[in-house]
């Protein structure tokens, strides 16, 4: 029996870069048996395989209107991992993604894995932000970037894949535990590391 | 139909109407609760068949057995089911036709049966004679095997021991003996078994499943509540076992609690004492039965076990069985009736296979089911007769009887009864079918109740609980005798619905048959709610039934006495416990909670309070999963991935419950003190007049009447101890809100609409207190949880209540647009350069307020202003500093930008100086006092009074 760790991910970015569409792309594409109904789009899990592990992703969705941004260390709060995302067609919501990964890096949890996600990509040929530049800024981070459409289902599932891959398996020596165990621990440890 | 004929009166009537109460009850007790697999079914009449009923067939067996057969044939299996049910019932009180027959002293007997319901043996035995033996005999012992294994865990029952240790003890044991240990290796529950000697290893492993729900045996389909179900059901059913399980023999054999105790008080020591040294007699010894209570005791036993004794599961949590869960629920009857014979299955199998060893076969075939004849001449008529009665009308008005009566007797066509659907639908709908149903047995009907020793023993599964409310209340000399056993049967059909729950805790349930009717009372300020999220489709196809049907449930659970989960025993034994100060735990939790009320001086915020209680809470939870104080051992009840969440649920009652008038009170004095009441007040009320749209919302809202529903929920709420509880009603209040945003649009809205959304809500629902319930939640609430939805909702709350206190701020912050501030970051490049020290009024509590006149031109002074200052209060003070005649002409504006704003009444200076101050370029302001109506510069004015600021 494989274990199931709870892994939190919150979304950041512009309002109405998308944020809430690609996870609804993501967590409601395929018919999945992991995945039970939520109150609303704000919220969602999905549980996905990785190796000998079963991801669950507590996505935590963001307002992103300014006057929301202070609210925002509470959603990254014990977060494992953060998807930031930008319009590729808007140069503006480009600038607000590095907002937040400057506040991520300031206040956000230790190790949290950030994923970029340049939003949009159908559009591309009213594109303002050059592919090139997310690549860079991306890599000088040490984040995850991919372009995805969530209208056309692209790069969807592989953007939560990279994230499941770039989760730390668990310590070896927990492995002899049961899940509950595991879970518990985890969710421990990701609060101790919260700002 | 001949019983058409036969003259009644009102006695009997009342009798089958009694009868048929009774009948649907049980009924619908199968129909939702007891889903009983027909594995059960066929061991339960296997046993019955190969055990004490064997010398009982008589003739009429072979009547019944057609009749059963021509029902069989018409109904599908599961009315086969509750057909056999009802007539292993009707035969268990044909049981008590013969033990009671001369039973004159009725009171005595109904009194001591009453006593029984707690197990106490039975003080008052006043039973003349036995007229013969009924085959029952083995259950004049009182203890079942329930008993014994509930008394006796700290024997069999050794979680921490390893594979060696349990051989080592095993293997001197004869076959059939067991252990119930944690597998090191399997990492799970195991049972060892220690085989016959000639099976080649002498101890073979059986691991137990546990889900969330329930334990079962690895392969089995069959899955029980708690582990002591489980092993008592492999006590009697081997199942997937080679052979049943065998309790040694000193236990076995043990006939009272204190020897059961004594027993258990040698824990591990057992195995290897003197009590357990005597190997088991080849031929177990046949306990001496004393003649008296044999008979006796029989006929109360068979009605206890078959009708009142029953503990399950509620229907609620059978439907909660998971998908891939185990098939069947094993029906508690069973487990009662038949733990009886255990002593009788013994004798039968050393009589089979006299093998002096005392060792049984290996995989001996369980016994051949009997025939499905059952005694019918005399149960199907109680049968029949009840399903007629199911068609009265609840009331005691003899002479509507009367009338019902004559509508009955009237010829209607006779379709088979269809009793599944019967419990399911209207008395009304329920009584056409049901008349119907009244077959050929009822011819014996006027007979039946013209003999006494007849008609008692069919009215004695409903009576007990009931009579006693006719007792208490309306306190009739109960001498016995057949008038009064009417006079019962009156008052007992008049209290049924209202009366019945108070009389529950008169039978003083105690132990682990604690009622749990008690229970349900005590909680009910904690009403339990199904997940928000349940799909709709689940709670329609097994839980929506009509209201009539629900309060028969209510009933029925009361006839079966406890519908009590493993659950919530846990929970009520904790909570117990808690409140005893004998034991560590109870002074622990007792001395915490008195500490806190006394000592209100000793947190310094209420988020220091909080945090505490949530720290001390878990400190305990830790405590009690590793003491041994909880007997038995909670692993034995619970699953093992559900002790945290059940113990979780255990503080909350016994630590949350007590404290949580004191932690409210605590909560609102901070609040008080700090200024955040009275700042969350007057902001609330400035987010009120806003429409959606100046929030930020764009999607459809709640209106006025889906917000009275969530007003609702939130005073619910409010009533919860339970943070849990709380944040369940929270979750409903969210689904609600994204049920009317989505308005069947199919769209689906993140975070982006819901929070504006959200605290458009919880402004309109204006309610203060709502900052302490969050509060208390986010605390409270067992951190694990704060990850999921529960959490994400909860922080949700929290954001918008954070933004509605902070509103007038957020709106000083607005005043800049981001063009202005750009503007005015050239202009304080101009104009200052230096200004760079903090002045003394940059300091909190300080405001350089500057007094304009057209007159004199400038002046300023540094005033005491404190944060929560308002600007009416500012301009007061003004007035007095600068000596304005005609206060009324002056106001306080902000310049900033050069603009003018005018500050209203309710505005806070010292916020709107400190967000001004906090913005990552400093930015040049100034708080001036002038007239209104002058303005030197031409600046815009602005009179508008709703715009704050």
């Amino acid at each position: 029996m494989m274990a199931i760790r709870e892994l939190k991910v919150c979304l950041l970015g512009d309002t109405g870069v998308g944020k809430s569409s690609i996870v609804c792309r993501f967590v409601q594409d395929h018919f999945d048996h992991n995945i039970s109904p939520t109150i609303g789009a704000s919220f969602m899990t999905k549980t996905v395989p990785c190796g000998n592990e079963l991801h669950k992703f507590l996505i935590w969705d963001t307002a992103g209107q300014e006057r929301f941004h202070s609210l925002a260390p509470m959603y990254y709060r014990g977060s494992a991992a953060a998807v930031i995302v930008y319009d590729i067609t808007k140069q503006d919501s480009f600038h607000t993604l590095k907002k937040w990964v400057k506040e991520l890096k300031e206040h956000g949890p230790e190790n949290i894995v950030m994923a970029i996600a340049g939003n949009k990509c159908d559009l591309s040929d009213i594109r303002e932000v050059p592919m090139k530049d997310a690549k860079e800024y991306a890599e000088s981070i040490g984040a995850i970037v991919v372009e995805t459409s969530a209208k056309n289902a692209v790069n969807i599932e592989e953007l939560f894949q990279g994230i499941s891959q770039q989760i730390p398996p668990l310590d070896p020596h927990e492995n002899s535990n049961n899940g509950a165990i595991k879970l518990g621990r985890q969710t421990s440890q990701m609060g101790r590391r919260c700002c | 139909m001949p019983w058409k004929q036969a003259g009644r009166d009102c006695l009997v009537e009342e009798r089958k109407k009694k009868l048929g109460k009774w009948y649907r009850e049980t009924v619908l007790a199968a129909n939702r609760t007891l889903l009983v697999a027909c594995h059960d079914l066929q061991s339960l009449r296997r046993s019955r068949h190969s055990g004490v009923f064997s010398g009982k067939m008589s003739s009429s067996t072979m009547k019944s057995s057609t009749m059963k057969t021509r029902c069989m044939d018409k109904r599908g299996s599961f009315f086969k089911l509750i057909d056999t049910i009802a007539s292993e019932i009707g035969e268990l009180k044909q049981e008590m036709v013969q033990t009671d027959l001369t039973v004159e002293d009725e009171s005595a007997d109904w009194r001591s049966l009453i006593k029984d319901m707690d197990n106490v043996p039975p003080e008052k035995n006043d039973v003349k004679g036995c007229p013969r033996d009924s085959g029952y005999d083995s259950l004049s012992n009182k203890l079942s095997i329930l008993d014994k294994l509930l008394h006796t865990h700290p024997v069999w029952l050794q979680l921490g021991l390893n594979d060696a240790e349990a051989m080592e003890i095993l293997k001197t044991q004869p076959p059939g003996i067991f252990l119930v240990r944690k597998s090191g290796r399997l990492q799970k529950k195991v049972i060892s078994l220690r085989l016959s000697s000639d099976c080649g290893s002498c101890l073979k492993e059986f691991a137990i499943k546990e889900s969330t729900y329930t334990f079962s045996l690895e392969g089995s389909g069959i899955s029980f509540a708690d582990l002591f179900r489980l092993i008592a059901f492999y006590c009697i059913s081997r199942d997937v076992l080679p052979f049943t399980l065998k309790l040694p023999h000193a236990i076995a054999a043990a006939k009272t609690e204190a020897e059961l105790e004594g027993i258990a008080h040698l824990g591990l020591n057992f195995w290897s004492s003197l009590a357990n040294s005597k190997l088991p007699d080849p031929s177990p010894p046949c306990r001496p039965v004393p003649l008296d209570s044999a008979c006796k005791d029989s006929g109360q036993l068979c009605l206890i076990n078959g009708v009142h004794s029953i503990r399950t599961r509620t229907p609620s949590e059978l439907e909660c069985s998971q998908t891939n869960g185990a098939l069947c629920f094993i029906n508690p009857l069973f487990l009662k009736v038949h733990s009886q014979d255990v002593g009788g299955s013994l004798k039968r199998q050393s009589l089979r296979t006299p093998d002096v060893n005392g060792t049984m076969r290996p995989r001996s075939p369980p016994p051949r089911p009997p025939p499905p004849a059952i005694n019918s001449t005399l149960t199907s008529p109680q049968i029949s007769r009840t399903i007629k009665q199911a068609s009265m009308p609840e009331t005691v008005n003899h002479k509507k009887e009367r009338g019902l009566d004559l509508l009955q007797n009237k010829p209607i066509p006779i379709p088979p009864p269809r009793l599944k659907k019967q419990a399911g639908c209207s008395e009304a709908d329920s009584a056409s079918r049901s008349v119907a149903a009244v077959g050929p047995g009822s011819v014996r009907m006027p007979e039946a109740a013209a003999v006494p020793g007849d008609t008692l023993p069919e009215l004695a599964p409903v009576a007990p609980k009931k009579t006693l409310t006719a007792i208490s209340e309306s306190h009739i000399p109960w001498n016995g005798g057949r008038q009064r056993l009417s006079d019962m049967s009156i008052s007992t059909s008049s209290s049924d619905s209202l009366d019945f729950d108070r009389s529950m805790p008169l039978f003083g349930y105690e132990g682990d048959t604690n009622s749990s009717l008690e229970d349900f009372e005590g909680e009910s300020d904690q009403e339990s709610m199904p997940p928000p999220l349940k799909p709709k489709k689940k709670r329609s196809s097994s839980f929506v039934l009509p209201k009539i049907v629900k309060s028969q449930l209510r009933k029925v659970s009361g006839v079966f006495s406890s519908f009590m989960t493993p659950e919530k025993r846990m929970i009520k034994k904790i909570a117990e416990m808690s409140r005893d100060k004998r034991t560590y735990f109870g002074c622990l939790v007792q001395d915490y909670v008195s500490f806190l009320q006394e000592n209100k001086e000793c947190h310094v915020s209420s988020t220091d309070m909080l945090q505490t209680i949530r720290q001390f809470m878990t400190q305990v939870k830790n405590y009690l999963s590793q003491s041994s104080e909880l007997d038995p051992p909670i692993e034995s009840l619970i699953p093992e991935d559900q002790i945290d969440v059940v113990l979780e649920k255990a503080m909350h009652k016994c630590i949350l419950k007590p404290l949580k008038g004191h932690i409210e009170a605590m909560l609102k004095e901070f609040h008080t003190m700090d200024g955040s009441w009275k700042q969350l007040k007057e902001n609330l009320q400035l987010v009120r007049q806003r429409n959606p749209q100046e929030l930020g919302v764009f999607v459809p809202t709640p209106d006025f009447v889906d917000v009275e529903k969530i007003k609702v929920k939130f005073t619910t709420m409010q009533k919860m101890y339970s943070p849990e509880k709380k944040v369940m009603l929270l979750l409903r209040v969210c689904k609600l809100i994204y049920t009317v945003m989505e308005n069947n649009s199919g769209r689906l809205y993140g975070a982006d609409d819901f929070l504006p959304v959200l605290t458009y809500v919880l402004a309109q629902c204006d309610m203060l207190e709502l900052d302490t319930e969050i509060e208390y939640m986010m605390e409270l609430l067992d951190p694990s949880l704060l990850h999921g939805e529960g959490g994400y909702y909860l922080t949700s709350a929290y954001g918008a209540l954070s933004l509605i206190k902070n509103f007038q701020e957020e709106q000083a912050a607005q005043l800049l647009s981001s063009e202005a501030r750009d503007t005015l970051r050239q202009w304080h490049k101009r104009r200052t350069t230096n200004r760079t020290i903090p002045s003394v009024d940059d300091f909190q509590n300080y405001l350089r307020v500057a007094f304009q006149e057209v007159t004199s031109g400038c002046t300023g002074k540094t005033l005491l202003v404190r944060p929560y200052i308002t600007t009416e209060d500012v301009c007061q003070l003004c007035a007095e500093k600068f000596k304005v005649a005609n206060p009324e002409e002056y106001r306080l504006f902000l310049f900033v930008d050069d603009t003018w704003q005018q500050l209203t009444e309710d505005t806070y200076p010292q916020k709107i100086k400190a967000e001004l101050h906090s913005r990552p370029q400093p930015q040049v302001f100034h708080f001036v006092y002038k007239r209104i109506n002058s303005d030197p510069y031409g600046a815009i004015l602005q009179n508008s009074n709703d715009s704050a600021t």
